[in-house]
């Protein structure tokens, strides 16, 4: 069995190493270094950078007292609100991407926003507003668990010895979490960099202007400019494998690879 | 110290209800229950974690029913000792000091002094995890009493520890209890656990207190069958013990002698459980120091065991197999010879 097993591995680390490089070496050397270079991959990498920083943050922002009440508090609904904030992580981001679409493009909320110059549809904050709409659920489910599975005596002790509520969940809470915490920033962020389908949708694919690097490879490959479509994949590999040996070596409590 | 005055608090399917009573300065108060009684609501509710529907809760002289569990005296160890995993056990006993903003020095100083107290000196740079049961006990007590509680809260905090230490846990309890002079609020299902530690007792049931009173009269007078079967120890006998030589000696009120391994004097309820009694036909030489003789009163059987009655001079109980009840050819009128350890019996003083 060990045998097998073992076998099952190796080969699947070759497929998966061989065509990622596949892929970085499909292109001639030079020609992926001036595509590197061009000002459109070179947008598109700040692009996806700051807007999946920025996602990324609210998402962290958002999931934490969220994921909190929904492990912690009683409420009426509480199933409903399960539920709902459960449902965007099995729809496909394309549906996910029409239904922001058409909240931000036809109802009175989306004019009110547009008007105060929060302009959502076609444009980078669209960008945004998609990654975090996608993302929101998955950190919120790994965060909840992370927080169900720290037994609330912990906070009670925390208390008798002169904790606040604020202050037990910063210093106990919080820093109990921190596992749960990390893995899932990771995965909100790797998703946020990779985000097309919802991204498509609400924020369109205008070159130069909503072009992230999934976007870019998209676009190019569409136009049958191979190698810039190489270029934008290939910065998204070294955007995955930088984060994974960053947190590795920031986290030494924490199990990336 | 501590009075409850008619707490009602209902948590999900726990809850307790119209519970009055007190803790005295310096006294060891336990309160006995089975599982699910309402008693570790009780205690957290007096900590502040929950808040009653309604009663009072009077501390210290304070009235603190409504006061943040932050801003109580008091200090709370469960059995599970909760100690913080991402905090070293230094850091963990410091971590109430640290609240209070006392100056890194000082906060020192009196971590220091409280591991001295507790022995655990030794454990200071490490990392929960690495400790035993009762390693991790004493760090919790510590952490609770270096912020010097006017009321130390104990939920069950001899059950999870195994035999030998959970003896020495008792009698570090003891002590501690002892040097600080913090009041002690005890809760536990283990009878067990309030020998030689309470000095009142109280039997909860169903969220309810059914009896209170010094620990030998609630032995003596339970007051009613659910505290006299919940105490379930089959032998309760009253006497005046003696020493005698490095154990005492118990004389009962008919007049009977027996031992035991105490160092309790005077008038005292002995106790010891049926299930360390023998019975044999003859007196047979063994380790144990009492063998009493006596007649059979009754043979009840019990389950896969029988109960057998006795009278040798006093009532007495014995739990026995039915093959050795068969063997012995037990019926009432037969003579019979009941030995037991002296170590088994366990001795209460009665208050004058």
């Amino acid at each position: 069995m060990r045998r097998l097993f073992l076998s099952l591995t190796a080969c699947l680390v070759v497929f998966v190493g061989a065509s990622l490089l596949g892929l970085i070496l499909s292109a001639p050397p030079a020609a992926l270094v001036s595509s590197l270079a061009s000002p459109e991959i070179r947008f598109a990498i700040l692009l996806s950078l700051g807007t999946g920083l920025l996602s990324t943050f609210i998402c962290i922002a958002l999931a934490v007292p969220i994921a909190y009440s929904l492990a912690r508090y009683d409420f009426p609904g509480k199933r409903v609100a399960t539920l709902a904030l459960t449902l965007p992580l099995t729809l496909p981001p394309l549906v996910a991407g029409i239904a922001l679409l058409l909240f931000f493009g036809t109802t009175p909320w989306g004019r009110i926003l547009e008007e105060a110059g929060f302009a959502v549809v076609f444009t980078p904050l669209g960008i945004v507003v998609a990654q975090v709409f996608v993302n929101l659920p998955y950190l919120i489910r790994i965060l909840r668990s992370s927080f169900v599975a720290i037994n609330p005596r912990f906070e009670h002790v925390a208390k008798t010895l002169g904790c606040t509520e604020a202050g037990t969940f910063l210093q106990v809470t919080l820093p109990m979490a921190r596992p749960g915490l990390v893995a899932g920033t990771i995965i909100t962020w790797s998703k946020a960099m990779g985000e097309f389908g919802a991204v498509l949708m609400l924020a369109g694919a205008t070159p130069m202007r909503t072009e992230t690097l999934p976007l870019a490879l998209f676009l190019n490959i569409s136009t049958g400019d191979l190698n810039m479509a190489i270029a934008a994949a290939t910065i998204l590999i070294l955007i995955s494998l930088i984060t994974l040996i960053a947190v590795d070596g920031i986290d030494r409590d924490i199990v990336v690879f | 110290m501590l009075r409850i005055e008619s707490l009602t608090t209902s948590l999900g399917d726990f809850s307790v209800r119209d519970i009055s009573l007190e803790v005295r300065d310096n006294e060891y108060f336990v309160i006995l229950g089975p599982t699910g009684a309402g008693k570790s609501v009780l205690i957290e509710t007096i900590a502040g974690i929950h808040f009653p529907s309604s009663g009072r809760i009077v501390l210290d002289g304070r009235d603190v029913t409504r006061t943040a569990p932050w801003s109580r005296p008091v200090g709370m160890v469960y059995q599970d000792y909760m100690l913080f995993p991402h905090l070293d056990v230094g850091e963990n006993i410091a971590f109430g000091l640290r609240q209070r903003r006392v100056p890194a020095a000082r906060r020192r100083e009196q971590v220091i002094e409280i591991c001295g107290l507790l022995e655990i000196d030794h454990l200071l740079g490490r990392s929960p995890g690495s400790l035993s049961g009762g390693e991790q006990q004493r760090v919790a007590l510590a952490r609770a009493l270096v912020l010097e509680p006017k009321v130390l809260l104990l939920d069950e905090p001899l059950s999870a520890l195994d035999g030998p230490t959970r003896e020495r846990m008792r009698a570090e309890l003891s002590r501690v209890r002892r040097l600080t002079g913090t009041a002690v609020l005890h809760i536990t299902h283990h009878f067990e656990d309030v020998f030689a530690l309470a000095d009142r007792i109280a039997i909860m049931r169903d969220g309810r207190i059914v009896q209170v009173g010094e620990t030998g009269d609630v032995f003596l007078h339970p007051a009613d069958r659910f505290v006299a079967e919940f105490l379930g120890i089959g032998n309760i006998i009253r006497g005046r013990s003696e020493r005698f030589g490095s154990v005492v000696r118990i004389t009962t009120t008919s007049g009977v002698t027996f031992s035991a391994a105490s160092g309790t004097l005077g008038e005292v309820v002995a106790t010891f459980h049926a299930e360390d009694v023998i019975l044999s036909g003859a007196p047979f030489a063994s380790s144990a120091r009492n063998c009493l003789e006596g007649e059979v009163l009754g043979v009840v059987p019990c389950g896969s065991t029988i109960q057998v009655r006795l009278d040798v001079g006093f009532p007495l109980t014995a739990l026995l197999t039915r093959e050795s009840c068969h063997d012995l050819a037990l019926s009432p009128g037969v003579r019979i010879f009941a030995t037991f350890k002296a170590s088994a019996v366990h001795l209460i003083p009665v208050g004058s």
